[in-house]
């Protein structure tokens, strides 16, 4: 009798585990409603999801700008609520999780997404279209929007910029003069070369262009503009034609650039990822995360900013440099009343949320009317004014993972492959993904 | 979601019940003795483990399975349609001209076929030469058995040091004494998958020579003592009683590295990125299914590989089975 009745208890919690594992998607705020959560007190719960770490500076600048929201409108009973999720496993994980919370009908009320995603995110009607919320007037003072199809579905958080890093004790000794080329005055490509077969002719390495980093996002990151500069594409402007784009005769010249550099020993795939940092490297393409580290891990070889500097992209037909970074989104989450999420996206893209924000991070602000006072000649100076100048974002497209990994793959096989060739083979496939994400209309 | 949650349970208890009434009727046409009390006891114990495997185990290959016919993409998946062989289709037309997919698979085979020896190689000439008494083969046995510990990817990194490209690279500087110029190991097609598949097989055969100490530990001692009577050598003692002895131990370990092997992601992903010469199936699966996220086209995939893996892992066993 008591080997029955344990077994009853046994299948009684077997249902009842079976349950709430097979259910544990469906609980949480009834993601099935048209209006956001309200909590006990009548407050209007707004939930919004961050890509880092609760504990990290930018995280606790972000938790800061909540904890204001939230005082500020305690009267009108709106709550924001953050949720942090790391991207302890990549951008990707952080994707995986977004959608996970679309599946389960759990997607927060606003989310930040890395900007190449818009497209993507966007056709998949993951975005909500806040076109007709945000002012015209509001919208020309970013740098850059997250457009698709004509139609706004972000804000971005801060933006970012890069440039070339140089050692300025190398450049003395090698008696090279770089101080004529600014933001507003960008060198050429050929200049670009010529300064670059001078630091050979030194003995160093001229530049570390970062033609390793093709494991994920940095080379495409960092290298796109080259392709720009060259009057080169990689896919027309509604995204979906990748063919005569990516393929053409300019977009080669921009990637050949790169395989001159190359084959002209002035930099490989070979340089060491300290190289720069311990003098044996000339110049080191990298964005404004690196300031930092010049600044204070490597006082042993640049002991003050006398001893680096930053210039800008070299320019070609036309100038081209490096943007784009993280953004906000209203989410289509079937919360049709969206009024207290656009109070909180409105507040935490503001002037003072930006200015907070960057501070922390130490990036640029998003908006034009956060001034920053840099020195001119800076790098954050030479950064914010290309990024105002030249600033190019990377293609948008919905297939752009696709487009990250077959830059990738241009760039691993530039020193032996022939750059036609290797286009047209990253034209196909880019062409394929885009055709089978339209193709599902 | 809770509406298919529930069909999905339904389901199961359906499938559950209708294995015990059936298990009842044919009980009672052999006319054997059934305690219905002891019966359902046993079934409810049962339960728990069956539901379990169900979740985690048959649902998603089921669910895999299922979206093989579809074109489900991942940013919609309120958006699945049913596309027939249309995936399967296109698997065929990438092998044909020779896209990815066909270095995945080539690179895979590639893989399989010199990681298997040579991880089993060396886990047996490990086992056989810490199988001796002393405190020195236990010395042994926690060096060699230590990599196995170290997560895949740290292991991965610390390869990646060793195998750097120019003179700052481990080997490249320790070649270098030599007047090897430098190299660059996971760049070159010719060397980047060897390198793969000697630190896999340095990395797994610390757990297959746990294994062959287990199977070496069961042959009689007796046998070597009559071997050796006989005048065999060491070769002939090897082949002749330890080698028969282990047999079962080997095809063991055989269809376990075999499968492991063919589910290679970690190594080439965080050591060469997707790339032509390194990409593997897996690769190709979890870069198609999460990157570009097409899970319909990746399901595909992974059901051919399945059926790859299953018909050649039933060819081994069979080649292997005891006569």
């Amino acid at each position: 009798m008591k080997r029955f009745l344990t077994s009853i208890i046994s299948m009684l919690l077997a249902i009842v585990m079976l349950f709430s594992m097979v259910a544990c998607g469906d609980n949480g705020d009834g993601g099935n409603n048209d209006t956001p959560t309200v909590d006990a007190e009548g407050n209007t719960i707004i939930k919004i999801m961050f890509h880092v770490d609760k504990s990290s500076t930018e995280g606790q600048a972000y938790q800061k700008r909540i904890s204001a929201f939230n005082a500020a409108y305690k009267d009108q009973k709106i709550k924001a609520q953050a949720v942090f999720k790391a991207r302890s496993a990549g951008a990707s994980g952080y994707e995986t999780e977004l959608q996970n919370n679309q599946l389960e009908g759990t997607l927060a009320d606003i989310i930040t997404f890395d900007a190449p995603n818009t497209a993507a995110y966007a056709s998949s009607g993951l975005l909500y279209d806040i076109s007709e919320l945000i002012s015209a007037e509001e919208q020309d003072k970013f740098y850059s929007l997250n457009k698709y199809n004509g139609k706004l579905y972000g804000l971005p958080i801060q933006e970012s910029s890069a440039g070339f890093f140089y050692n300025k004790k190398i450049f003395r000794d090698a008696g090279i003069d770089v101080s004529g080329y600014t933001a507003e005055n960008p060198w050429t490509m050929d200049q670009f070369k010529s300064v670059c077969a001078r630091l050979k002719q030194f003995g160093v390495t001229a530049v570390d262009m970062r033609i390793d980093a093709t494991k994920d996002e940095t080379a495409p990151y960092l290298l796109y503009p080259f392709i720009y500069a060259a009057g080169g594409s990689f896919v027309s402007d509604d995204g979906f034609t990748a063919s005569g784009y990516y393929n053409s005769s300019e977009t080669a010249k921009g990637f050949q650039f790169i395989k001159d550099l190359i084959t002209s020993g002035y930099t490989s795939y070979a340089i060491g990822a300290t190289d720069f940092f311990t003098g044996k490297v000339g110049m080191y393409l990298s964005s404004g995360w690196t300031i930092p580290d010049l600044d204070n891990k490597y006082r042993e070889y640049f002991s003050s900013r006398d001893d680096w500097g930053l210039l800008p992209y070299p320019k070609g037909v036309e100038a081209a440099s490096a943007t784009g970074s993280w953004s906000y989104a209203i989410t289509n989450n079937h919360h049709s009343d969206k009024t207290a999420t656009l109070e909180l996206l409105k507040w935490m893209t503001s002037a003072e949320s930006s200015e907070a924000i960057t501070t922390a991070t130490g990036m640029i602000p998003a908006r034009k009317d956060v001034v920053k006072e840099y020195a001119p000649g800076s790098p954050e100076y030479t950064l914010l004014k290309q990024l105002e100048l030249s600033g190019r974002e990377r293609p948008v497209t919905v297939a752009y993972p696709t487009f990250s990994t077959t830059f990738n793959q241009v760039i691993f096989g530039l020193e032996n492959g022939n750059v036609t060739d290797l286009l047209n083979s990253a034209t196909n496939t880019l062409q394929d993904a885009i055709d089978k994400i339209k193709n599902r209309g | 979601m809770a509406t298919t949650s529930i069909i999905i349970f339904a389901l199961f208890l359906c499938a559950f019940g209708g294995f015990v009434a059936y298990d009842l009727v044919t009980a009672k046409r052999r006319k054997e003795v059934y305690r219905i009390k002891s019966s359902v006891t046993a079934y409810l114990m049962l339960l728990p483990a069956v539901a379990l495997a169900f979740l985690f185990i048959l649902l998603p290959i089921l669910y895999s399975l299922g979206y093989a016919f579809t074109d489900y993409y991942l940013l919609q998946p309120d958006k699945i349609n049913f596309v027939f062989l249309e995936n399967f289709a296109g698997i065929f037309k990438e092998i044909s001209a020779k896209g990815m997919l066909y270095n995945a698979i080539k690179n895979t085979v590639t893989f399989v076929i010199g990681v298997v020896p040579l991880q089993i190689g060396l886990a047996l000439l490990l086992a056989l030469f810490v199988n001796r008494p002393g405190i020195g083969s236990k010395i042994f046995k926690v060096c060699f058995f230590a990599p196995v510990v170290i997560s895949l990817s740290i292991t991965a990194f610390l390869w990646e040091q060793i195998l750097a490209p120019g003179e700052g690279g481990l080997l490249n500087s320790m070649l270098s004494i030599f007047g090897v110029p430098p190299h660059d190991w996971l760049r070159d097609p010719a060397t980047a998958m060897p390198c793969i598949i000697v630190l896999s097989a340095w990395q797994g055969c610390g757990y297959q020579m746990l294994i062959f100490l287990s199977g070496l530990s069961n042959i009689r001692k007796d046998l070597y003592e009559a071997a050796s009577l006989d005048g065999a050598n060491w070769w002939h003692q090897f082949w002749n009683v330890t080698w028969v002895g282990l047999r079962s131990t080997v095809v063991y370990i055989l269809i376990t590295v075999f499968i492991g092997a063919c589910r290679i992601l970690t190594q080439p992903m965080l050591m060469t990125g997707y790339m032509e010469h390194t990409v593997t199936l897996s690769y190709y699966m979890y870069n198609s299914g999460y990157s570009e996220r097409l899970v319909g086209e990746s399901s595909a995939v992974a059901l051919l590989m399945t059926i790859f893996i299953g018909g050649i892992t039933l060819i081994q066993r069979r080649l292997f089975r005891e006569k």
